[in-house]
């Protein structure tokens, strides 16, 4: 370039400068143009749009401003602006599902979206302003929202006792406590552990033939059409018992060292001859021993399977375990010894101990052995030879290798600790932190956790936990539960929020302590807030109950519902065990405010049982729940011999307030005035048909326990 | 050479500076993507399943709690205790007699109990037992398992998107 030329502007560099002058201007463009086009202002201009299109504008737009809306609460490390496009959450106007997202109202919920924000239960990101940002998995953001299926994940974080609005949660952290996964791995809050049975002595139990056949194929499995059965039939619960990925060479081991598990011997029990003599010739000896199984209500806690009309299926409760193949598994001497005296073999174990006649004794023990078999149960099993050293030594080696000593403890064997990962803070994981192998699933928390649960090795090729088989409902559950093990929580703010479960627990004293322990009251019914749920809380029962009543039914039980059928055992109890029961829930099972001594039947008069009678019958009309003489309902008690049953002082209270006594009870509460609660209570008063005692024959006839679940 | 290339950098920085913006918008997610909060299954057909709100979900539970033995053809306990009442008791779902009653009418008979509303005295009330939030909640579980589906009375919510 000549230098005179220096400093002059060529056309083309003319030309060159103001086209990069446009661009310039138009990048410099670009920032403000997205920000206007920002979604999150879109829905902001849209929700005007909306609410200009609706009677009720102005209440809608009273808050509005075009900027991002948050919920920041330090304390608890919330920043949600979520409700910068959720404009209408807290318009009750907008609750109507025809309202277009994401613009509806939230659903009245106990806590106050302005006081919690919305990612403490949905998680999500809270900060974020773009759709896919705020719901989804993305690089930056690694937690997405919470399905709602799940969403009671998050209640469970804070809520650490169960809710009744959570009924998922409270599923899921019953199967976590049940199926024992605390054994292996730590876990926020759960029940102690539940140990499966002890093995110190399995070796006179069962045979290792079906010590082989157990591991192999545990009896619940998933069939074909996706359902869980227990011995081929189906059944809701899961099993506890999973399946464990083993060689064939590792369950000889394993067989051949539990077999020769035998440290406490068979404390052996001779039947009378004469008894084994009159009733081994008898013909009906498997049909009687079944008759006296069923009488003794075997099957309020233990399932059998059993057919009609073609069916076959599962009928008892799941206290203990089911008993179909039972006789092709024990030992008979076993059995005997068992019977006689269960905490004998497991000392922690919920069976009952029955007061047994020799003659109840041979005629059960010979129907379970005989009946309750299958010829094809161990037909599968290889023929083992007689256990070897080398196996034996093996076989140790696997028990605790395979992490078994985690749940079946043997005398001498200490199990590794922590089997399994720690699962405390699971919930909160980010997916970063997860291990998905070769899995062909989402990379988030929700899969990993689901694809772990129903087949371990496809995320982990060489986990050792086993395999599960879960009906669908109880995935979610168990899922829930475990998403919401979120660790502790991070701020103070929150740890001071967290509701901590509290652990019931009831020991009685005196004499009775040794009466409900060997007759194990509290594997159905619950006393104090501890105890089961099959049968009723008896926390009131000396309140509620006459002693005499009490004495009567523990010696010929009855079933007050008519819709349930019997479940109470007869345990053929002592006199003297029977008053002490009695006596003890008159004495100390009280309910402090209703003292039955308050008040005398005696001073009811005539005319005020009529006036009652009345009352009943066509005022109130409680022969829509309550059956007397044979007529009547389903749903509550039957009151034929209500005043020989109830105390009159438990009847007025709970004629004026029944949750005050039972805060579960379905019985509502009325508006009755003192007159008419008295006037009820004198005519209930005079209802005193006994029952007649029930009979060999119509126990036979009565139907097996069923699965009902009434209150 | 240089000169050539220098006024195509501005513009390549903008076509990269507009492919990042695209980047953001994705699909927008309508809320059912998230899922129900609890399904119920049809009464007539099994196979069908109901989604449920948290309101209905809440409604669900009381109703399995204490109306199910009265309102429905089964029980927790086996049967049901219909068939023991004069006059029987319509059953949940039956949209055909419960669709035309209003919301006001069903808290109503539920809080005060039938003899209140001149119905059955067989129905007891319940508003010493329930909340009103609850009452509300069996009553959104009822609109959501009618048979036939129950339409809300009066004007009908715009039919706007936001698309």
């Amino acid at each position: 370039m000549p230098a005179e030329d220096m400093g002059k502007l060529t056309d083309r560099m003319r030309l060159t400068f103001a086209v990069a002058t446009v661009v310039c201007v138009l990048v410099l463009a670009i920032s403000p143009v997205k920000d206007f086009r920002a979604e999150w202002k879109k829905h902001k201009r849209s929700f005007v749009r909306y609410a200009q299109g609706r009677p009720d504008t102005k209440k809608l737009l009273a808050d509005y401003s075009p900027n991002i809306d948050q919920v920041w609460i330090p304390g608890m490390n919330v920043v949600d602006r979520c409700t910068t496009c959720h404009q209408g959450m807290t318009q009750p106007s907008l609750a109507d599902a025809s309202v277009p997202q994401p613009f509806r109202a939230h659903p009245p919920i106990p806590h106050n979206v302005r006081e919690w924000g919305c990612t403490i239960c949905h998680r999500g990101q809270g900060p974020a302003t773009e759709i896919a940002e705020a719901h989804e998995t993305t690089l930056a953001w690694e937690q997405p929202i919470l399905p709602a299926r799940y969403l009671q994940a998050s209640c469970g974080s804070c809520h650490h006792a169960d809710l009744n609005e959570t009924p998922q949660l409270s599923r899921g952290r019953e199967l976590l406590s049940r199926l024992n996964c605390q054994s292996c791995h730590k876990l926020n809050d759960l029940e102690r552990p539940m140990l499966g049975p002890e093995l110190s002595s399995v070796g006179y139990k069962v045979s290792r033939e079906w010590i082989y056949k157990w591991l192999k194929e545990p009896r619940t499995v998933l069939d074909k059409d996706g359902n869980v059965t227990v011995n081929g039939y189906e059944n809701g619960d899961e099993s506890r018992m999973p399946k464990f990925r083993l060689k064939d060479e590792e369950i000889v081991a394993l067989s051949a060292f539990l077999s020769e598990q035998k440290a406490k011997p068979v404390e052996s029990y001779k039947i009378n001859p004469a008894v084994v003599a009159a009733w081994s010739k008898k013909p009906d000896l498997s049909s009687q021993g079944e008759l006296r199984f069923r009488q003794m209500m075997c099957t309020t806690c233990h399932p059998l399977a059993v057919t009609r009309a073609g069916e076959t299926k599962l009928i008892g409760g799941n206290i203990g375990p089911e008993l179909t193949k039972v006789g092709s598994k024990i030992n008979e001497p076993w059995l005997v010894s068992w019977l006689r005296n269960p905490q004998g073999y497991l000392p922690h174990n919920n069976m009952p101990q029955y007061g047994w006649s020799d003659e109840d004794l041979f005629k059960v023990s010979k129907y379970v052995m005989n009946q309750l078999t299958d010829s094809d149960l161990l037909s599968t099993v290889p023929k083992l030879e007689p256990a070897t050293s080398d196996e034996i030594k093996n076989g140790k080696r696997l028990f605790l290798e395979k992490g078994c000593a985690s749940c079946h403890s043997i005398a001498g064997l200490t199990p590794q600790k922590d089997f399994g990962p720690d699962l405390t803070a699971l919930g909160a994981k980010n997916a970063s932190e997860l291990e998905f192998g070769k899995a062909k699933i989402t990379h988030n928390l929700l899969s990993y956790i689901q694809a772990k649960l129903q087949d371990p090795v496809s995320v982990n090729p060489v986990s050792r936990m086993p395999q599960y088989t879960w009906n669908p409902a109880d995935l979610d559950a168990v899922t829930t539960a475990l998403l919401s093990q979120t660790g502790p929580k991070p701020t103070s703010a929150l740890q001071h929020l967290t509701l901590p479960k509290v652990e019931a627990s009831y020991k009685p004293v005196g004499d009775f302590a040794e009466v409900y322990e060997r007759y194990k009251c509290y594997a159905c019914h619950r006393f104090n807030g501890y105890g089961g749920t099959l049968a009723p809380d008896l926390s009131y029962e000396g309140s509620r109950a006459q002693k005499k009543w009490i004495a009567d039914f523990l010696k010929n039980p009855q079933t007050i519902r008519p819709t349930l059928i019997l479940r109470m055992p007869q345990f053929n109890m002592t006199d003297k065990e029977v008053n002490t029961i009695a006596e003890y829930l008159a004495m100390a099972i009280q309910k402090p405010d209703v003292n039955p001594q308050a008040l005398d039947a005696r001073q009811f008069t005539p005319p005020m049982a009529s006036l009652g009678k009345q009352l009943y019958e066509v005022k109130y009309q409680c022969q829509s729940c309550h059956t007397i003489g044979g007529t009547g309902g389903y749903v509550g008690p039957n009151l034929n011999n209500a005043g020989n049953w109830l105390t009159p002082a438990w009847t007025e209270a709970w004629l004026r307030n029944p949750q005050a006594l039972q805060p579960d009870t379905i019985e509502p509460r009325r508006n009755f005035t003192e007159d008419e609660i008295r006037a009820l209570t004198a005519y209930l008063m005079t209802l005193k048909a006994g029952i007649k005692p029930q009979t060999a024959t119509s126990a036979a006839n009565a139907r097996p326990a069923g699965q009902g679940a009434g209150r | 050479m240089k000169s050539k290339l220098l006024p195509v950098l501005p513009i390549l920085l903008a076509a990269f500076s507009l492919s990042a913006c695209k980047k953001g918008a994705q699909v927008v997610q309508p809320v059912e993507a998230f899922g129900a909060y609890d399904t119920e299954a049809d009464w007539n057909d099994g196979t069908k399943l109901v989604n449920l709100g948290y309101q209905e979900s809440q409604g669900k539970h009381i109703f399995y709690q204490y109306c199910v033995w009265c309102h429905a053809d089964a029980s927790p306990a086996g049967p049901s205790n219909r068939s023991n009442l004069t006059p029987v008791p319509p059953l949940l779902n039956d949209g055909d007699k419960l669709n035309a009653e209003s919301d006001e009418f069903m808290e109503n008979i539920i809080t005060l109990g039938g003899s209140a509303l001149g119905k059955s005295a067989m129905m007891p009330p319940y508003g010493k037992t329930l909340t009103p939030g609850e009452i509300k909640q069996v009553i959104a579980f009822t609109r959501a398992i009618a048979e036939p589906p129950y339409q809300k009375p009066g004007r009908q919510g715009s039919q706007y998107t936001t698309k």
